[in-house]
């Protein structure tokens, strides 16, 4: 068994009586680049949700590193080396692009000190330089003081993965990064999360864009009604028969026959 | 006996808190929005009516014209006010918005009242103060339950409305999902501003009401009744009309019972004590309210 | 400086930290419409401390600050639970019960009020405001000012970043109490009198809408807010009724045109941007 950085073993969630999330078990390797995909409603922001802590869970363990984070608050998470994305924009939208992408860092400014230091007052100050040389390296430096409501769709969705890079998880999950991104934008975000992969950051991806999928990740892990269909390396997700049920008809899967 | 006749004297001020407190309630289940102007609307209906007769007025159509200027200044709050919340689910400052609009139109009112009228308590030549029956020992005032009856029946007529009619569908729509209604072709900008009628109505009814059986009428009227209504749309559940009649006539026995045991000065801390303890105790009420802003995630 | 406008300024140092006391709630999201309840508290401890107790004023007022804090401690965790409209109304019957305990308190006078020895000049109270002013905008800067805003904003997901949003909620809470308590010892050792009847929801009212009207985006919203709410009635000669008509018509009118509040972010980013060209968003220039 390679090493697992994270663990999801027999996790099942309830909403109301309806089973989300039903006794999905899958292992993310460190280091990889996994991908989560199913059908609209497989359950797969839930699964998202229920490892970031956002929700309890009703039966299974989450396992991070060996160390069990089921019972975790949703705060000690980020500490554990866990960091996401949204699938809807949640930036802060009253905050600046630059302020944002600090509240990544603030699980890293635990310290008393760090909590009182002044960062508006001293521009070049580390916090501040390493937020804007990462909001550069994104290729969206010319943004950093604007209050991020006024920025455009694509450029959000990519600071909320810079946001979430800061915190230097070891499991980054981005749920649907490229929705709604153009093609350049597409190759821009590409290319971040090829940069955190090498170095070291587990890559946790959900998404629909396909050929997105195939380019970056080299292990899928498919949904379908809350079960786990398929889980394997991403050149064969798409002769998998049962894949191809649940996507009957898609265009996704099409295209790759 | 004396205990039967407070329970029964606060049972018919309840009456009126329950209309005032169903006027916030409804706005809050239908609109998401704390509408401080309602208190306002109560006194408007009392001092101009009073207004009125001081000019030769009828008092009947005093009374009538007091309503009208009540469900008319309703409709002024609600042009500028909920029409220009763009925000519907906002963050913490951004909800408080309308309301902070309805505590500006709760102070323009109360000012050109005071500035019009006066801050002198008044007296209204109501025909009604003595008539009363008896029941062995019991005083009950014939205007005061005809008055309880009276708010009990609108209100009852209210929740038929909201259950049975169009309107009443319409309304409830838009307050389960605004953007859903507009989809399904309810017209908002029509039917939105009948909630802020309704209100109008109710509250300038109340103070009609209260006029009446109580005569004594000042520019600070609504004031006093705020408290109570709201505690009683608290009690009863924000957004629950049939809770709110409960809650109101719990805050009337309360209010009657302090002031009986431990004098008059006292009566704001059972009936802010008792808001507060629901409120973090039970917030949802003692009868459930309805869901409030819906969640992100 | 006339005695008239030295009581007007002394009347805007208290409104500039009352609003502030409601300022640093509001900025993690909690809307306190009781501030008459904490004010209260402070100015009657400050008084009481002055008149019976014979403490010089260097010791009344950070006194009187702290028990208001730790009154607004206690209280912040049961706040904890309420949100949005509930939270307004839960801290507005706090105070209305502490305006109706004090009323039925003979220690403090009851209704016939309190007398408060020492008298501050405006030059303790001047420098105490500015103090608290500086006090704010340092808070706002810093990594604490940005978990505060975040939880305005969001707070799930600033929970998901780390931020410990129950402490940041209390401890804006807590910090607008001792704010609060200052500006009570403010008031009780200008007026020398202390009557529970003032301190009431008109009072929490305005000075909640200096904070909503002056904005909430930046730590200068609420002293533009208590500025322009102070000033006005001064340029404005009319009877004392027909001022509040037209405070109550710029309230409705600058929901409709500015609900914002009249300091926002980006005016006061091209403010700094006017002057200190490489400033901040000049991170920009690489």
């Amino acid at each position: 068994m390679t090493d697992s950085v994270l663990s999801f073993q027999a996790v099942s969630k309830n909403f109301s009586g309806l089973r989300v999330v039903d006794e999905v078990s899958f292992d993310v390797a460190r280091g990889s680049r996994t991908a989560l995909i199913g059908p609209n409603g497989a359950g797969k922001t839930t699964v998202f949700n229920l490892i970031s802590g956002v929700y309890p869970i009703d039966d299974g363990k989450i396992l991070l590193d060996g160390v069990d984070i089921t019972r975790l608050p949703d705060r000690e998470r980020i500490n554990m080396g866990i960091s996401r994305s949204f699938q809807n924009i949640r930036l802060m939208p009253h905050l600046s692009a630059i302020e944002n992408v600090m509240l990544g860092q603030h699980a890293r400014a635990r310290k008393l000190g760090s909590l009182l230091f002044p960062l508006g007052w001293l521009p070049g100050n580390r916090w501040a330089s390493e937020a804007a040389d990462a909001l550069a390296q994104a290729g969206l430096g010319t943004y950093p003081g604007e209050v991020v409501a006024n920025l455009p769709y694509g450029v959000q969705k990519r600071i909320e993965v810079v946001r979430a890079m800061m915190s230097d998880p070891k499991v980054l999950m981005l749920d649907e990064p490229a929705a709604g991104l153009n093609e350049k934008e597409t190759g821009e975000l590409q290319l971040l999360l090829e940069g955190a992969s090498r170095r070291g950051v587990t890559l946790l991806v959900v998404e629909h864009d396909m050929q997105f999928v195939r380019s970056l990740c080299d292990h899928v892990v498919v949904l379908n009604f809350g079960k786990k269909i398929f889980e394997g390396p991403s050149s064969e997700v798409h002769r998998d028969p049962g894949v191809l049920e649940a996507y009957l008809g898609s265009e996704a899967v099409g295209d790759a026959a | 006996m004396l205990i039967l006749q407070q329970l029964i004297s606060g049972l018919m001020i309840g009456g009126i808190y329950v209309m005032v407190a169903v006027a916030f309630t409804l706005t809050i289940g239908m609109l998401n929005f704390l509408n401080f102007t309602i208190p306002a609307l109560f006194m408007l209906s009392g001092m101009v009516a009073w207004g009125l007769t001081t000019v030769g007025v009828h008092w009947a159509l005093a009374l009538l014209g007091g309503v009208a200027t009540a469900t008319f200044a309703s409709l002024i709050v609600e042009r500028f006010t909920y029409r220009y919340m763009r925000v519907r689910y906002g963050d913490a400052t951004e909800h408080a918005l309308p309301l902070v609009s309805s505590l500006g139109f709760l102070i323009i009112f109360e000012h050109l009242v005071l500035v019009i009228l006066g801050s002198d308590p008044q007296r209204f030549p109501t025909p009604f103060t003595s008539a009363d029956f008896h029941i062995g020992k019991l005083i009950i005032g014939i205007p005061q339950l005809v008055s309880l009856v009276l708010a009990l029946v609108i209100v009852w007529g209210l929740s038929i409305m909201l259950k049975r009619t169009r309107v009443g569908r319409a309304l409830r729509s838009i307050a389960e999902n605004p953007d859903a209604a507009t989809l399904m072709g309810v017209s908002v900008n029509y039917i939105v501003p009948i909630v802020f009628v309704i209100t109008g109505l109710m509250a300038g009814i109340a103070g009609m009401l209260f006029t009446l059986n109580y005569a004594d009428i000042n520019a600070y009227m609504g004031d006093n009744v705020a408290a109570k209504a709201i505690a009683g749309m608290v009690i009863g559940g924000l957004g629950n009309i049939w809770g709110a009649i409960a809650g109101g006539l719990i805050v009337g026995l309360t209010e009657v019972m302090a002031i009986h045991f431990f004098g008059a000065d006292i009566v704001k801390i059972p009936i802010w004590g008792l808001l507060l303890l629901i409120l973090l105790v039970r917030p949802s009420g003692l009868f459930g309210h309805t869901a409030i802003g819906k969640g992100k995630f | 400086m006339s005695g008239y406008w030295t009581g007007i300024v002394a009347i805007l140092c208290f409104n500039i930290v009352v609003a502030y006391s409601v300022f640093l709630p509001a900025a993690a999201g909690q809307l306190n419409l009781g501030a008459a309840g904490f004010v209260a508290i402070g100015a009657y401890t400050s008084g009481y401390l002055s008149t019976d107790v014979g403490l010089a004023m260097w010791l009344t007022i950070p006194i009187a600050a702290l028990a208001t804090g730790a009154v607004a401690f206690l209280i912040s965790f049961p706040m904890l639970r309420t949100r949005g409209v509930y939270m307004v109304l839960a801290t507005l019957a706090f105070a209305e019960i502490v305006q109706g305990i004090y009323i039925n308190l003979e220690i403090f006078g009851a209704a016939a009020g309190y007398p408060v020895a020492a008298f501050a000049e405006l030059d303790i109270i001047a420098p105490i405001t500015i103090v608290v002013i500086l006090f704010v905008v340092f808070l706002m800067a810093t990594r604490f000012g940005l978990s505060m805003r975040a939880v305005h904003d969001d707070e799930r997901v600033a929970s998901l970043f780390g931020v410990n949003t129950r402490m940041t909620k209390v401890a804006a809470f807590t910090l607008g109490g001792v704010i609060a308590g200052i500006g009570g010892a403010i008031w009780a050792h200008q007026f020398n009198y202390v009557e529970i009847q003032h301190f009431n929801i008109l009072l929490s009212t305005f000075v909640l809408l200096y904070v909503l009207i002056g904005g909430t985006q930046t730590p200068y919203g609420p002293l533009v807010g208590a500025v322009f709410f102070t000033l006005l009635p001064e340029f404005l000669r009319v009877s004392n009724e027909w001022r509040f008509v037209i405070f109550g018509v710029i309230i409705v009118l600058m929901m409709v045109v500015r609900p914002e509040g009249l300091v926002t972010r980006t005016l006061v980013e091209r403010f700094y941007g006017l002057f200190w060209r490489r400033g901040r968003t000049a991170v920009a220039d690489r």
